[in-house]
This record gives C-alpha cells, structure tokens and sequence, in this order.
C-alpha cells in the first residue's frame, strides 16, 4: 500500500506541484513582459496575435528621458559607494573576529541580521527625526550610502564569511606576519587576493540591494533608479514595466552569477575534468 | 571598533530616535499618548489588517513552500531539476520591490492578462471582494517571495530527516501517517514554526510592493510613509513615529522566536 501511494506521489503528485508552482512564477513575469513590451491591448489579444507586435521601443523612450540617466548615474554611484565602504568595513572586522574573538562571531552575526528587525520603513522613520539636525549630510544624494551599507549587511557578512571560513586564516596571518609584513600588507596582499570570489559576490549583492531598494529612497525623496521607475511608470506605464524587467534580468543575473562563483572548488574541478 | 560605531550611528541611533519621538507627548514632555493613540482607532485597524494579510500570507507560503520542498528533496530524476528548484528559489526569495507589483498588476490587475484568462473560463475574479491591494490580492502577491523563501529555510530540515527512522518506524509496525505524526512533523516543527515567523515579519514590514499595488492606507509600512511624506498637522507626525516604533517592537518580537526556533531546529541537522 504504501508503495502504491510513494509511486502515485512520485508519478504523479510531485510533477502535477512543479508544474503548478512552475505556473505561478513564469506567468506574472511573462504577463509583465508581454505588457510592457506587446503592443497590443490585453482586450484585443487573442491566440492569434500573441506573437505580434514586440518591440523594444518603450525601453528606448525610457532611456531617452532626461530624468534616467541622472536616476541610473546616481544608483551606480550609491552602488559603488555601498560596496567599497561595506568591504572597508567588514573585511577587517570578521578577520579579527575570526582571529581574536571567535567566540563574538555568532554576536556580530546577531548584528548583521538587525536590519531584518527595523525595516527600512522603520530606518526611514529615524532619518527623517535626524534630519532637522543633519542637514548637511543627508541633503546629498550620496548620504543614501551609509544605509544601503547597513540594510545589505545580512547579504554582505554572510558572503566575506562564508569565504573567510574556507581559508586556513591563521596559517595564512602567521606566515605573513613572520615574513615581516604588517597588519595592512597582510590584508590587502595575502587575505584579500584569497578572498576574491568572497568580495566579488560582496559586491555584486550590494548592486543587487542598490538597485532594488525603494522605500527609503521614496520617503527622502531621493531620485534613484528604482525611484525614478515608480514615478515614470505613472506617465509611462509599458516604459516603467520595461525598466522593471531590465533591473530584473541585471538581478537575476547578479544572484546567477554568485551562485556560479561560490560553488564549492571541488565540485568546479570535477566538472572541468569532465567526471562526476 | 570601526564596525560598531558605523552600525550604532546608521541604525541603532535612528531607531532610538523613533521611540524618543514615539514617546513625547503634544508639548514634548515624555508621555506615551502617542504610541496609546497609534494602536487604537483606525491605526488599531490598520494593525489589524496588516497583521491578517501577513500571518496569512505566511500561513500560505509556509504550508505551499514545505509542500514544495518535499517534492524538491524526493526527486531523484533528472539530477537538475532539484538544483533548479533551489536556484530559483534563491532568486525569488529575494524578488520584491516595484518588479514583483509591476507584473501582478499586469497578470491580475483589471485589465490583466490572468484576469482575461480567467474570465474567458467564466470566472469574474473581481465579482468578489478581490483587490491587489486587499487581503486575498496581498496574500497572492507575496507568496511569490515567502513560498521560495520557506523552500530555503526548510530544505536543510527535510534533508536532515533520516530514511533510517523511517525503517525504524515501519519496523516497529507504524504506517506512513505514523511516521508523519510520531516523527516527521515533530522533527520539522521548529523548522516549520521559525519558517512562518520570517514569512509573516517578511510580508509584515514590506512597503515597495505594497506602495506600488495600492494606495490603502490600512497597510501599516504605508500608512508610516503616509504620516512621514508630511501631510499631517502639527502633533500628528508623533503618531507615525509612534506606529514605526510598534512596528520595530513586533519586528523585535517576531525575531527573537525565529532566532531561538532555529537554536532548537539545528539539533537534528547534523
């Protein structure tokens, strides 16, 4: 009996739940794409014209406003910005901790995930108490930077330590400390050059965080990309659900990236050597 | 240390900033007629609301996400499929924002592609009370990014749950049905528990989405921009910091039973 109802589960049940949830993802997603770049009213789309009429062109009229080039300027800023002051910051801090103060580490960790408990709504709330008396800074676009910094601190600790974790650190410390270089030689030409993929995936989450963040950029009225595509969308639409899909692709793509990357070596070698 | 005066002065001290003005009265002095007046009348509702639409959107992705989960783990053909499964969720997991609303508009907005479809099997999805930015609409939208994140927190628990107990189960006469009820769903019920708790703060505290699919001011993060965006009498804005400091409190609850359910659900994941 219940080997009869495994293989009707197996059979049966498990593809008919992919294929569902399978539905449930590709479909808001294609019902996006197809607005946004079918020219072609959901009232008159019929089977027979599902493949006419794409074009590109709402994405080139949202390129050519006056507006996107200074929103997606000002997000690659903040994204640089966001990933060198989250690599100053953190890789020397869970270095010493994983060498001075491993017992801290499940503490700092604590820190990082204190993001997830004052929401970027709650974080907006406290700026905009400051602001009165930080005018100076927050008034810049770039004052953005030092919350980007924090918001994508869960992403950002996790990839420099998973990474750190690999690395025989104290092996390493040692032999270059032996060798006669100091504590900032030691990081930046024996630790970081062993970090590469570590910060590279870093980076490429601070770029994803960038690009997806809105709520607080919206309440300080910053004009960023994701900003400017909510606001454009309103005399827009198909070009804001355009720039939606782009910043879709460029995240997708970002988190692909990472998962390629910070694939375990071994795995990586053996399927360079063809075996498995 | 460099990293904890970066993290006091860019997070801890704007959240302290929300409670000193959370909990100063109409003249400035200390008084907690702000944050009473936050959590009753129609603030009460909106707390009300957001917290219906969240535990139901992490009931659904909960009970949808370990469903597929366990489909994902039994799979053994082809190889791909189940890292496919997993990679996808990492992806959506993560999708939120403008993205996520700008296609649920377009496939169940009214004029959206599934509401055509649907209509054209003869059901009128907005004969209803059905609406993007209402209950069922919230609890559909979300589950995009709370089913595929369940899928991640509750994989490593299905992989931890070894065949051999199952033998050792059916050996000492139990059925499946006993192995899920004696076993099974006490092994995974920190998992599933700390699973629902991330789901519900998940959905709870998102404001991108929700801004982009409605303007219903009953959505709590909304209704904080709406008191932060400055439209409000002199003495009210206090309300909105009041709302945004209950928020981080239920925040700070919901993490503090995922943190220690996740103590207790790493026991067996060794």
């Amino acid at each position: 009996m219940a080997i009869v109802r495994g293989r009707v589960f197996g059979r049966v049940v498990a593809p008919l739940i992919l294929l569902v949830a399978a539905a449930f993802f590709i479909l808001p997603l294609f019902a996006m794409m197809r607005f946004a770049l079918q020219n072609v009213q959901v009232i008159d789309l019929r089977w027979s014209n599902l493949f006419d009429k794409w074009s590109l062109a709402p994405l080139w009229s949202a390129f050519s406003d006056d507006q996107f080039g200074r929103a997606l300027t000002l997000s690659l800023k903040l994204a640089f910005g966001t990933g060198l002051i989250s690599l100053l910051l953190l890789v020397p801090t869970i270095v010493w901790v994983h060498l001075r103060l491993p017992r801290a580490r499940s503490t700092v960790e604590f820190l990082t995930i204190l993001p997830y408990v004052i929401p970027a709504i709650g974080m907006v709330a406290g700026i905009m108490v400051i602001k009165p008396h930080a005018r100076w800074f927050l008034n810049s676009d770039l004052s953005l930077i030092p919350f980007y910094v924090v918001l994508a601190l869960p992403f950002t600790f996790r990839s420099i330590d998973s990474g750190l974790k690999a690395l025989d650190l104290r092996t390493l410390v040692e032999a270059s400390r032996s060798l006669g270089y100091g504590w900032m030689r030691t990081i930046v030409h024996v630790i970081v050059p062993n970090l590469r993929t570590a910060i590279l995936s870093c980076l490429f989450l601070t770029v994803a965080v960038v690009l997806g963040e809105y709520t607080i950029a919206d309440v300080l009225l910053k004009r960023t990309f994701p900003a400017f595509m909510g606001e454009y969308r309103g005399s827009d639409p198909k070009g804001g659900y355009g720039l939606a899909i782009l910043s879709l692709v460029v995240t997708t793509l970002i988190f692909m990236i990472i998962g390629l990357v910070s694939r375990p070596k071994s795995a990586r070698r053996r399927r360079a050597r063809g075996t498995t | 240390m460099p990293f904890l005066a970066f993290l006091v002065l860019f997070l801890i001290v704007p959240a302290i900033s929300v409670f000193s003005q959370a909990l100063r009265g109409a003249n400035g002095e200390f008084g907690f007629a702000s944050m009473g007046e936050a959590f009753s009348g129609q603030n009460l509702d909106a707390f009300w609301f957001s917290i219906t639409f969240s535990a139901g959107a992490a009931a659904v992705g909960t009970i949808l996400g370990t469903l597929l989960a366990y489909v994902a783990a039994s799979i053994t053909r082809p190889r791909w499929l189940r890292n496919a499964v997993t990679a996808f969720s990492g992806v959506a997991a993560n999708m939120g924002g403008l993205p996520l609303a700008f296609a649920f508009l377009s496939l169940l907005g009214r004029q959206g592609l599934g509401t055509k479809l649907l209509n054209g099997v003869g059901i009128d999805l907005y004969a209803g009370d059905f609406g993007l930015g209402e209950v069922t609409g919230l609890i559909t939208v979300y589950s995009y990014f709370n089913i595929p994140l369940m899928v991640l927190v509750i994989l490593p628990a299905i992989d931890g749950l070894k065949p051999a107990w199952r033998e050792a189960c059916s050996s000492l006469g139990g059925n499946s049905s006993t192995y899920w009820r004696r076993v099974g769903l006490p092994v995974l019920a920190p998992s599933i528990l700390g699973g629902f708790i991330l789901l519900f703060a998940n959905s709870f505290s998102a404001y991108a989405t929700a801004a982009q699919l409605t303007d219903n001011s009953k959505i709590v993060p909304l209704r904080i921009g709406f008191f932060l965006g400055g439209d409000v009498s002199v003495g009210e804005d206090a309300v909105g910091y009041a709302l945004a400091a209950w928020m981080i409190v239920i925040m700070a609850v919901a993490m503090i039973l995922y943190w220690a359910l996740r103590r207790r659900a790493e026991r067996w994941q060794s």
